[in-house]
């Protein structure tokens, strides 16, 4: 102690400077390191996050400025500029989703010029290389209802607008295109001669159809010219009258020369003035034409799909209609769905030859850049900007660990292997295949390493999983979790997807039965049931494949007990409440099954039990409530608990020890209805319904509120969110179900709704979020050890982790095993490092799925929108998992110390002991 | 405001729910069932008639079960089938009426002597959503008679109004909190000893120690 004092004394005053010194270095050190919730060097490491678009509206090839890029507007109302090489997004502007972000023209002069919006119109021009905006000015039309059919184009500087009046007139009008200044007037072209249903824009002409049916006349209009010019011809001259359709289109593409096609035959051109029809016919009815302009003049390119021959691309020369046979295209192997020339563009290289690239639109939403003689430089899955469904599959294991576990298992082991001598050779059997695997790893390893990166096989951890995402469009893709890789996709241009549901019905774990997943949707037009079924590791149809039913589907459900195969049965009911159980086989199976019906519009909600009666499943409706009364009201959304949910304990204990049990009712249901009150305004409702025995558990009203479609549903507890009309902002209700300090049911009883007739005690609370949510959903775990947190995507971009313990109703108090609970506060805390995406933003995103890991500690995150964004959560901390950047060196050279240390002592004292025995 | 509304939920109950219903009027449950019917789907099987929603009494007459009823039953639940009751809520601003439908296992309905309890949920607005007719746990035996007289328990319950955010009584609590600090600083005169002994006392401690252990190695070397 007196060394330290002297030490102290001499240099205490030394200390203070020093300190002072390193005050400074805090400040400085805190400036630069903001505060992440992630280390830096694991930004992207499980996490990824994709960028989308959405389906090409407009396009041009950007080929003024030197880095050579691709322009699209989008129907997405996203503006973006694409890489031309690889396709990625160079830079992106997302507009407001609904009709006021509208992209109505995209033009390239020296800037990227925008017309977007619904009356009134701005009018914006974007740096082409960065994407910034140079300048905007707006433009509101006087006549609102014409509006809509407002046609725009650029043409010398001049931003041109006009505005069919349908048999009367045309009102063109012209702005300088940087400023907004009108040229002064507003012309009126009289034609009296336009239809709403037989006109097309080819700038600068305006051609239309006009006339009885037999004496049809094509005239035409060059509208920003000065004197009045009408091009007209009679139709006969063309196509052949009596099998004439009224259909006219112009062409696809940007094109600079004004064309059209006429009943998807012919493909008319103005020129000089004059009509002149080409001596190329359209080479399919299904093809997209499109106008070029190469070196050695103007080029009519067609693509078209064939189911046989696949597809097609053909050039033909304008002026002499001699084909190009560097431009022709055919690939049997190509799918592209109804392609569409969205631009193309053509140079000579320095050795003469032709460079085009043209820039595909396809049915699938996709879009595909391709060179001439056919090769696809890229591709952008453009559908996954619009996900409707979402399902993680599992991966099966590899054929090795297959063979052990199967070996392992008590029954199969108990049924085959009766002898021990049995159980002997087959053990030796495995060893030996696995001796063997162990050989032909190492001779691959020497040899090339050019096979997949990994396997599609299970990981030790179960991190590694299949998402099958099912999109708008109709197209159905398998992605890799880990890296984000399209694995495979499949494309069905009649599925509906509204309301499409996925289920799994038969997991990877039970080789060797392939795994199994079905998309049930709706078909195009009819409204009828559509099935695919398909293997979701490769993507392929199996089972029932692609099956189109011709009935209406009112509800769907997997039968919770697998049949001999390990396959859960699909139950169907249609609308004439037939049930229709796929296979048809397991229909014995079906034994206490219950289903509910909600109609969105009504709030009429039915239940059927589901009785098989020696033959066949049939529908018994049993009841029947009406959530909005008899004025009505409306179902904004009905979210039962995840299926196969575990819930880890029964109960809660208290901190004075005693235990509240949680009513876990496996058939209850969430439905928040809004409907109007004669008070109130707009009431939302909230209730909890059994949808076996259609009881109300719980109910709560909301007055002066608006609901919004996102809640949560899991174990003893919900949440949902609804906007409070009065205070305007947005709040979450929760609820939380308790049957009470004593067990309603003796420990591992099973639950029935039908024999339950006292009610759960509800805790109520609800919070004030100070922000705008778009999506909820909580996190899933293996087993519920793990808490459960709430994520919360937001409009702003982000996706935030709300620890449930900040949503309970008891908050403030102390909770489980003494934790003390955080202080009860009106707001939901929302802080910076609970945001799941740090600083990447997503562009609006729409849904949040979860899903369980093989480690209980993690659960696996997708979240969809514009933007796909993945990434995996730990609620309590990765507590079954070393940390990443554990210190494996200095345990190691701990633990050898002290090994060392061991054994030296051991050696000094006992040669000690030696010397003491010989004192 | 806040608060008010939040005392009166807490504390008197029952007053909570008349407060939660904005409406009164009469109300009439008109219960019809598919047993012994003879050639129509649907009889009559009682009536539950209401003077006041707000005030929650209940007439309930209901039909006795005759032997035919209780046979018919008995034959659902041979087959485990549900006895579907079907019910007519009618009030004074919706004459037309409004359907609800709900089931009970014919055989747990038989297994408790013909005694259900019968919930109807009302909004604050006065409308019905949902009457849903369960069976109550009682066990008891289906008294052998000619004639047997259907138990029902009839409870009208409320939607009840969510709690709102609970603004007012936090900042309450944050003013209260910051005047007990400003009052703190005032008041904080507490001697030097008695705000920092914990500092204090374990350098005395360690001081002491020390100082224990000191004079033994200068004893050692005095050896």
């Amino acid at each position: 102690m007196g060394l330290l004092s002297i030490y102290f004394k001499s240099n205490f005053l030394g200390l203070l400077k020093c300190l002072n010194k390193l005050n400074w270095f805090i400040v400085f050190f805190s400036l630069i390191n903001l505060s992440v919730c992630i280390y830096e060097d694991q930004i992207g490491k499980f996490d990824w996050r994709q960028t989308y678009v959405g389906r090409i509206k407009f396009s041009q090839f950007d080929t003024v400025s030197t880095a050579k890029k691709i322009i699209v507007a989008t129907e997405e109302n996203v503006l973006a500029a694409l890489n031309l090489k690889t396709g990625q997004v160079v830079w992106r502007h997302v507009f407001e989703s609904a009709s006021t972000g509208n992209i109505q023209l995209l033009a390239i002069t020296d800037k990227v010029v925008t017309v977007s919006g619904a009356n009134p119109y701005l009018v914006r021009g974007w740096d082409s290389a960065t994407g910034v905006l140079q300048w905007e000015w707006s433009l509101s039309l006087e006549n609102d209802d014409q509006s809509d059919f407002s046609e725009w184009w650029v043409q010398n500087d001049l931003l041109i607008h006009m505005l069919p009046v349908f048999g009367s007139h045309l009102e063109v009008s012209m702005y300088h295109l940087a400023t907004g200044q009108n040229r002064g007037y507003t012309s009126k072209l009289p034609a009296s001669w336009a239809r709403d249903s037989s006109c097309v824009v080819t700038p600068p002409y305006y051609t239309c159809i006009s006339g009885e049916k037999g004496s049809q006349q094509l005239i035409s209009l060059d509208v920003t010219s000065q004197a009045v010019q009408l091009i007209t011809r009679p139709l006969s001259e063309y196509v052949n009258l009596e099998t004439y359709d009224g259909g006219i289109r112009a062409v696809d593409g940007s094109s600079v020369i004004p064309a059209f096609t006429i009943e998807d035959k012919k493909i008319i051109m103005i020129k000089n003035n004059k009509f002149e029809m080409l001596t190329t016919n359209v080479g399919d009815a299904s093809a997209s034409v499109a106008l070029i302009d190469i070196a050695n003049g103007p080029v009519v390119l067609q693509a078209w799909m064939d189911d046989n021959q696949g597809f097609t691309m053909t050039a033909h020369s304008v002026a002499t209609g001699a084909e190009l046979p560097e431009l022709r295209v055919t690939d049997r192997n190509l799918k592209l769905p109804d392609p569409e020339v969205s631009s193309a563009v053509c140079t000579k290289s320095n050795r003469e030859q032709l460079v085009c690239r043209v820039l595909f639109n396809c049915g699938d939403d996709s879009m595909h850049l391709m060179q001439q003689g056919g090769r696809v430089l890229w591709s952008r899955e453009e559908a996954l900007a619009n996900v409707v469904a979402i399902e993680f599959v599992e991966l099966p294991v590899s054929d090795l660990d297959a063979a052990i576990e199967s070996e392992f298992d008590q029954k199969e082991a108990a049924k085959m292997y009766s002898s021990i001598w049995a159980a002997f050779s087959r053990r030796l059997q495995t060893q030996f295949t696995q001796l063997q695997t162990l050989i032909q790893s190492i001779q691959r390893g020497e040899g090339l390493e050019e096979d997949a990166p990994s396997a599609l096989v299970r990981d030790y951890f179960g991190l590694h999983k299949i998402i099958v995402l099912v999109t708008d469009v109709g197209k159905i893709f398998g992605m890799d979790n880990l890296s984000g890789a399209i694995l495979w996709q499949y494309y069905e241009a009649d599925l509906d997807t509204e309301g499409v549901v996925v289920f799994t019905r038969r997991t990877a774990r039970h080789p060797p039965n392939d795994a199994y997943l079905t998309v049930v949707g709706k078909q195009e037009g009819t409204g009828n049931g559509l099935i695919i079924s398909l293997n979701p590791i490769t993507g392929t149809l199996i089972g029932e494949r692609l099956l189109k039913l011709d009935v209406q589907l009112l509800q769907c459900t997997l039968l919770h007990r697998p049949d001999n195969e390990k396959l859960h049965a699909l139950i169907l009911l249609d609308k004439e409440e037939n049930v229709q159980v796929l296979p048809r086989s397991a229909a014995p199976l079906v034994e206490n099954m219950f289903m509910y019906v909600a109609e969105r519009n009504t709030a009429r909600v039915q239940g059927y039990a589901l009785v098989f009666n020696g033959q066949e499943v049939e529908a018994i409706r049993t009841w029947l409530i009406q959530l909005g009364g008899a004025a009505g009201a409306r179902i904004v959304r009905a979210l039962a608990k995840p299926p196969a949910e575990r819930v880890h304990s029964p109960g809660r204990v208290l901190p004075d020890r005693s235990v509240l049990y949680k009513y876990v009712n496996p058939n209850l249901v969430l439905f928040v209805t809004e409907g109007p009150d004669p008070v109130h305004k707009d009431v939302v409702v909230a209730t909890c319904v059994d949808a076996a025995s259609g009881a109300i558990v719980a109910a709560q009203v909301h007055r002066r509120a608006r609901a919004l479609p996102h809640a949560v549903h899991t174990e003893h507890y919900l949440a949902y969110l609804y906007y409070n009309d009065k205070h305007r902002r947005t709040e979450i209700a929760t609820l939380e179900l308790y049957e009470g300090k004593t067990r309603w049911l003796p420990a591992g009883a099973a639950f029935s709704s039908l024999s339950s007739e006292r009610a759960p005690s509800v805790e109520r609370q609800a919070f004030i979020l100070s922000a705008a949510p778009t999506a909820a959903a909580t996190t899933v775990t293996e087993r519920s050890l793990t808490d459960k947190h709430v994520l919360l995507a937001l409009s702003s971009g982000a996706v935030v982790e709300v620890p449930w313990v900040y949503l309970e109703a008891r908050r403030g108090g102390s909770g489980e095993e003494g934790v003390v609970l955080p202080a009860h506060a009106p707001e939901l805390p929302l802080s910076g490092d609970a945001r799941l995406n740090y600083n990447r933003t997503l562009a609006r995103p729409a849904a949040i799925h979860a899903a369980p890991a093989g480690l209980e500690s993690t659960s696996l995150v997708l979240t969809t929108g514009l933007d796909l964004f993945y990434t995996r959560v730990a609620p309590s901390k990765t507590f079954d998992l070393l940390k990443d950047d554990f210190d494996y060196y200095l345990i190691t050279v701990v633990l050898a110390g002290l090994i060392v240390a061991t054994y030296s002592t051991k050696y000094f004292a006992s040669r000690k002991m030696l010397k003491q025995a010989w004192k | 405001m806040y608060f008010q509304s939040f005392a009166v939920t807490s504390l008197l109950v029952l007053f909570n729910y008349a407060a939660c219903i904005d409406y009164d009027g009469w109300l009439n449950i008109k219960i019809e069932h598919s047993l012994n019917c003879g050639t129509e789907k649907y009889c009559s099987r009682g009536n539950i008639a209401l003077k006041s929603i707000r005030a929650g009494a209940a007439v309930i007459d209901q039909i006795q079960f005759n032997k035919q009823h209780i046979d018919q039953l008995k034959s659902l639940a041979d087959i485990d089938s549900f006895y579907t009751i079907k019910t007519i809520v009618t009030s004074a601003d919706n004459s037309k009426g409004t359907e609800f439908y709900s089931s009970v296992k014919a055989k747990a309905f038989l297994d408790n002597g013909l005694s259900d309890v019968i919930n109807a949920w009302v909004l604050p607005n006065g409308a019905v959503i949902a009457v849903s007719f369960q069976v109550t746990n009682s066990s008891q035996p289906l008294p052998n008679k000619s004639s047997n007289k259907i138990n029902s328990n009839f409870y009208l319950r409320y939607v009840e109004q969510a709690p709102v955010p609970d603004t007012a009584t936090y900042i309450q609590k944050l003013e209260r909190e910051r005047e007990a600090r400003e009052k703190g600083d005032v008041k904080d005169n507490k001697s030097f000893l008695a705000k920092y002994w914990m500092y204090i006392v374990p350098i005395a401690i360690f001081v002491m120690i020390s100082g224990a252990s000191n004079p033994e190695p200068a004893a050692q070397g005095g050896r």
